[in-house]
């Protein structure tokens, strides 16, 4: 220990980065990404002439539903600094076993619950695997994504199967309809709008939807602050898992079938909905409200580019670049 | 020092980590509204002390007195209610949350509770938070501004002002004015004389001597997980640095409680 290194150690300061103070940003985000809404709308109103009409429009948010509501949950654990790439098995397991639990006699809104336990269940093994097992959320929720599908696979055989009568009116139900003039607004539309607000609300005024940015933001600060960091990700696991049932239940109800190869490769729209949204993989970013928005943006080019006469390649293409394009956009903007 | 009973008495702290004896049955007095320097080189056992007192770290031997009475600290909440907090060197600000979060994190006044789930009151928090920034005079213009936007010397009184959100009476500092441009730690040291007048007790870990003579009361000195000096702060800069120096790097060894173990 020489003279010259303490010395060294005590002039050494270096200096502190600064940054221009830039109130508003993710208001401002949030403004341009429902600006590309808004312009997405207007062009293919122009391209594709029956778009902007209520019978389309509600056709629209009903078609975005699934992933909009999937993207809400998997925003959590996005923003925790986790992921769950479950999801989509999630949806038909759980929509699987509503239907065969009906088949059997049970009453339709108990085997609805079932369902939904379902996917709390498959979130509570989730959570259990990361926090416990400390295994990556990449990992755990790749491999229950595997097993969800596998049993969905196993307990229908690979069939779908149809489920009793009364199953179907989640999924077909509407309501406000006034017959030819107006067809109603359908219940998973109505459903997506309440899970929007209350987990809008959840995430941004409640304690746990702080801890939930705290934990993905620095983890080891949030633990020196006495959060329930491993807590907090078993909440977030759980709710990513049951919004993928709700999605699961009314898909089945929908179908009114059992339907195990349903919502394939559905969770990796939810992430993009998600990112599109301005959620960061990094974690400790994102909003309910972003993702919202996010989903309506692929559901548009996806619905928009078919209404268009592009085919389901040229969707595939678009959807991409956007992905790609959104969070370029935001790289280069935390750059400066 | 006037006789009082001191805010925190450690006695006889050991702390081994595998073969390696971090903590050697140090002492260490801090009195009422005291600041105390503590330095010593690299793996002296500075961190791991203090870590001892705020709760991150269980000693396996030793007594903690606080206010004179016996404590049982045993992690860092506990510490906490005892009124110990410590400012950790990397901070431990949540970037992407904004002052006023950061502030009150895992301490967030409710406005209303939904069964097992608690609605936050924001407004209180963020009035809360401009009170106490307007108190210690931190300069920083809205409270809703996200940490990673602030400079390094106001994440730091950030973090500093955070402990004493919530009444600390000791406050421990590791490393405070490391990585900070020299008007950020004149800052940070005017904070922690704020501090000290509103009648905090303050340890303040550091390598910077300057900084240590600056606002401290008397410093210790541990090396090699003893310690080797446990004085005032005297003299001018140049001598008292000489021979703060001495006791880090071993040139000199002349402190009679030195040797405990």
């Amino acid at each position: 220990m020489s003279m010259t290194k303490v010395e060294k150690m005590v002039e050494d300061a270096p200096h502190a980065r600064r940054k221009i103070p830039n109130l508003n940003s993710s208001a401002l985000d949030r403004i341009i990404t429902f600006g590309a809404v808004v312009v997405l709308f207007i062009f293919f109103s122009f391209t594709a002439p029956n778009f902007f009409t209520i019978r389309s429009v509600l056709s629209l948010a009903l078609q975005t539903s699934a992933v909009t509501m999937m993207g809400i949950g998997v925003t959590f654990a996005i923003i925790t600094g986790g992921i769950d790439l479950s999801i989509g098995s999630v949806v038909a397991l759980s929509g699987t076993i509503a239907v065969m639990v009906a088949r059997t006699g049970v009453p339709i809104w108990l085997s609805m619950i079932i369902g939904l336990l379902v996917g709390v269940v498959a979130g509570l093994l989730n959570a259990l695997m990361i926090t416990k097992l400390k295994l990556p959320p990449f990992i755990a929720t790749l491999g229950m994504m595997m097993v969800a599908r596998g049993v969905a696979l196993t307990i229908t055989n690979a069939n779908a199967w149809p489920a009793p009568e009364g199953f179907g009116d989640l999924g077909n139900g509407t309501i406000f309809g006034t017959g030819q003039k107006f067809p109603g607004i359908p219940y998973p539309v109505i459903i997506m709008v309440a899970v929007a607000l209350i987990f809008s609300f959840f995430l941004g005024k409640t304690r746990t939807g702080r801890y939930t940015y705290a934990v993905g933001s620095n983890e080891e600060a949030a633990r020196l602050a006495g959060i329930k960091v491993n807590q907090v990700k078993i909440i977030v696991y759980i709710l990513s898992g049951f919004l993928a049932a709700l999605v699961g239940v009314i898909l089945a109800s929908r179908m009114v079938t059992s339907q195990p190869n349903s919502a394939i490769s559905y969770e990796m729209n939810a992430i993009a909905a998600a990112v599109i949204g301005g959620s960061s993989l990094m974690g400790g970013v994102g909003t309910v409200l972003g993702t919202v928005i996010g989903s309506f943006i692929i559901g548009i080019l996806t619905v928009g580019l078919t209404m268009s006469g592009a085919n389901y390649f040229m969707q595939q293409i678009v959807i991409g670049l956007v992905l790609i394009a959104s969070v370029t956009v935001d790289q280069l903007r935390n750059r400066k | 020092m006037a006789e009082t009973t001191p805010i925190v008495e450690m006695r006889n702290i050991k702390k081994n980590f595998a073969a390696v004896r971090a903590l050697r049955g140090v002492d260490l007095v801090l009195h009422q509204n005291e600041v105390l320097g503590l330095v010593g080189d690299n793996a002296a056992g500075k961190s791991t002390l203090m870590k001892v007192l705020s709760g991150a770290c269980i000693p396996d031997e030793g007594e903690i007195f606080v206010d004179g009475k016996k404590a049982n600290i045993s992690d860092p909440l506990s510490a906490r209610h005892l009124g110990i907090e410590m400012v950790y060197q990397d901070l431990a600000l949540i970037n992407h949350l904004d002052v006023a979060a950061n502030v009150f994190l895992g301490r967030e006044t409710m406005s209303s509770q939904l069964g097992v789930i608690g609605v936050m009151n924001q407004r209180h928090m963020e009035e809360e938070t401009r009170r106490l920034l307007d108190r210690l005079k931190i300069d920083i213009s809205s409270v809703r501004l996200d940490v990673e936007r602030l400079s390094g010397g106001q994440r730091q009184a950030v973090a500093i002002a955070r402990t004493t959100a919530f009444n600390a009476k000791v406050i421990i500092m590791d490393e405070p004015t490391a990585a900070l441009s020299v008007a950020a730690i004149s800052q940070v040291l005017d904070l922690v004389r704020e501090l000290k007048a509103q009648g905090c007790s303050i340890i303040v870990i550091s390598h910077r001597l300057e900084d240590i003579y600056q606002v401290s009361d008397r410093i210790i000195v541990l090396r090699h997980g003893h310690k080797v000096c446990d004085c005032p702060i005297s003299g001018d800069i140049h001598e008292f640095r000489e021979r703060v120096v001495a006791y880090i790097v071993g040139a000199r060894d002349d402190f009679s409680q030195a040797a405990v173990d």
